[in-house]
């Protein structure tokens, strides 16, 4: 068994990191939510008794999915100027 | 009560089946550990499959009659999911602790040790007796003992960060106890009832009740509501693999099983279970400790059981509970699996894992998928009937900020929780896949993931309001073009930021949060107060010590040996005296007895 920080220069890149695996993932995705979001347009996949205006939007769960994930992304990584500090930070004061 | 009914008043219980297994453990060998637990937990579930709906075990306990085992549809439940899961991390647990581990940190050993051993089903056991119990005396005791035998879990690894961990867990999880015990003697002064049962938080008035804001609490700070939430974050990931894993289901999940017991209904709970699901979110976005990463995730995904119970929706928090129970276990077990092999948790050292951990990474990728709630899942099936509640109610801003939260947990759970440990930077580690025993109990549990999340029927049969089920679809068209464009345009986000390169690097470090407040101010106050006691008595000693020294040589002086009172008197001078004394009394008894006559 290896197990070691020390990366073999010639081991060949594993399958997730070729850039064809990644190429067809991305490609996959996309479609996928393309395909999801064309689905809220159809009649058949919408809700026939919407609770709020915003189900009735086809789009809607495509928007506030990317816009929440976005948010939660950008805005909370500075989270980590306020509380972040280093490793030891505790283990110094107990 | 004889010794018959005594032995059948426990044979009744299957909490008290499991609590023996636990004992019988700490007398036998190491090696047969594990099957006697499994074994205990196997006899336990026949018990609970074999002894029906209904009230069992019944104490008089002065006038009032105790039931240590009541079991209904919505305790049944949980008492399933506990049997599962405590099955689980047996088998999880199965062999020698640190055999093909690549730790010598107690804290990454599997287990093995008596105590651990102990507490792997003697905790478990409380929990279950917990949410058997039937009335609030019986509740107590188990809910104490489920804070003392868990603390054990948490003590394993033996070092001096657990011991305070573990210290600072026990002390909340006490002072739970201390207020649940406090609501429990307020309402009986109120009512006269032990029954566990509808508690309310506010009287026919609209006035919040004293002894139900006591157990409100008691249940708060055991589910971790904000800023009663930290006791996770810090005693969790300090325990070992298997030990962090037991943690993290029992005690939140007895919690809410109390509170959709005692509190169903309650508005508060909306608001503070909406809160439980976002703060969380971005902690977990800057943690670099995978296995912490997880507990927030834990915070989260109570938050959403906590609300459901607000809405009054009992079927979505236990349905979710038992879920969660699942898939959570698995992504902990599946991490847990990665640092049994690789000695660490941390993001920043992970990485690559895929290469040649395929089936944890399947395991994991399970898991992920499940608590994100992909159709197909566990999670799809059972988190569907807590947003729609809040739709059914008008609710438009907590069902908006359920479906963020949703988007929350796909980040932190079902995204970087797989992609650094089995993806992202090529840590350069490539260890052997888990071990037999970790491989069968997350096998389980993906199996129980996906199968229940095709074919859910068997899961809303068992729910507490299982009637209210036959209208409910989760693989409606609609419903499944939501989940999916909600979920896959969160992940089409992550690949952007990845691309762009804007998504954040994990950076070693300790993030603050509430737990800062009693950890380093709070303990710099105590630290003071205790100082200024000292000092204060010392000075008053100081001050008062002089003073008391001279009256004490004061009365030495008078009374010790070489004092005035110590001093021989001649005889005739005692003789002289007692003369006088006897002449004086004469005189008063004649004056006397001139005036009475």
């Amino acid at each position: 068994m290896i197990d070691s920080h020390q990366k073999n220069p010639d081991e060949k890149p594993g399958w997730a990191d070729t850039k064809g695996f990644r190429n067809v993932f991305l490609g996959v995705l996309v479609v996928a939510a393309v395909g999801a979001a064309l689905a809220g347009f159809v009649p058949a996949f919408q809700k026939d008794h919407p609770h709020f205006a915003a189900e009735g939007f086809p789009v809607f769960f495509a928007i506030w999915g990317f816009a929440a994930f976005m948010f939660i992304v950008l805005a909370g990584q500075h989270l980590r100027k306020l509380v972040g500090r280093k490793e030891e930070y505790y283990d110094e004061r107990e | 009560m004889n010794a018959s009914s005594l032995l059948a008043l426990f044979a009744d219980n299957p909490a008290v089946i499991l609590t023996v297994g636990a004992l019988m453990c700490i007398a036998t060998p190491r090696h047969l550990a594990s099957p006697i637990l499994l074994l205990a937990t196997v006899l336990s579930g026949i018990k609970l499959y074999t002894m029906g709906l209904g009230e069992y075990g019944a104490i008089q306990l002065f006038d009032h009659k105790l039931t240590t085992v009541r079991l209904d549809p919505l305790s049944r439940l949980f008492a399933i999911v506990f049997h599962i899961a405590a099955a689980l991390n047996i088998i999880y647990a199965w062999g020698p602790g640190r055999e093909g581990s690549q730790s010598k940190d107690s804290a990454h050993s599997r287990g093995g040790d008596r105590a651990q051993n102990f507490a792997t089903l003697a905790y478990p056991a409380a929990a279950l007796g917990g949410v058997l119990a039937g009335d609030l005396i019986t509740l107590f005791v188990w809910w104490e003992i489920a804070a003392i035998t868990s603390v054990f879990l948490v003590w394993a690894p033996g070092t001096r960060a657990t011991y305070l961990a573990g210290m600072r867990y026990l002390s909340i999880q006490i002072a739970s106890g201390v207020l649940l015990l406090g609501g429990i003697v307020l309402l009986f002064r109120e009512t006269g009832s032990l029954d566990f049962g509808l508690i309310g938080l506010r009287d026919a008035d609209g006035a919040i009740k004293l002894s139900a804001l006591f157990m409100f609490l008691a249940f708060g700070i055991k589910s971790a509501f904000p800023l009663l939430h930290n006791w996770v974050q810090d005693a969790y990931p300090k325990s070992t693999i298997s030990g962090t894993i037991i943690l993290s289901i029992f005690t939140t999940k007895l919690a809410v099983y109390s509170l959709a017991r005692a509190f169903p209904g309650t508005p508060e709970l909306i608001y503070i279970g909406a809160v439980m699901t976002i703060f969380p979110i971005f902690f977990a976005l800057i943690e670099n400790d995978l296995r912490k990463v997880l507990t927030y995730s834990i915070n989260n995904q109570v938050g959403f059981m906590v609300c459901a119970i607000g809405l009054g929706a009992i079927n979505g928090a236990a349905g979710y509970a038992f879920g969660n129970i699942i898939f959570e276990g698995l992504l902990f077990m599946a991490l847990g699996t990665a640092m049994y092999r690789t000695g660490t948790s941390k993001a920043t050292e992970l990485g690559g894992l895929y290469r040649t951990m395929p089936i944890t990474m399947v395991m994991c990728i399970i898991g992920a998928l499940s608590i994100s709630a992909f159709p197909g899942t566990l999670g799809f099936v059972t988190k569907g009937l807590i947003i729609d509640a809040a739709g059914y109610q008008g609710m438009f801003w907590i069902w908006l900020t359920l479906l963020f939260a949703s988007a929350g947990v796909l980040e932190h759970a079902g995204i970087k929780i797989p992609y650094f440990t089995f993806f992202a930077h090529d840590s350069g580690k490539r260890p052997k896949d888990a071990p037999l025993g970790m491989m069968i109990a997350m096998g389980i549990a993906a199996v129980l993931c996906i199968g229940l999340g095709v074919y859910p029927e068997p899961l809303y049969a068992l729910l507490p309001e299982a009637e209210k089920m036959a209208d409910y679809h989760p693989y409606s068209a609609y419903h499944i073009v939501e989940q999916l464009q909600l979920l896959l345009w969160a992940v089409l986000a992550f690949a952007v930021l990845i691309i762009i390169k804007w998504y954040p690097p994990e950076i070693p470090s300790t993030n603050l949060d509430f737990d800062w407040v009693y950890r380093v101010p709070g303990r710099a106050l105590t630290g003071w107060i205790s100082g200024a006691s000292r000092a204060t008595w010392n000075a008053l000693w100081a001050i008062f010590s002089g003073r008391i020294q001279a009256v004490m040589a004061r009365i030495y002086a008078v009374h010790g040996p070489e004092g005035q009172m110590s001093r021989s008197w001649p005889i005739g001078f005692m003789a002289l005296w007692t003369a006088v004394l006897l002449a004086f009394v004469l005189v008063l008894s004649f004056i006397a007895s001139a005036f009475t006559a």
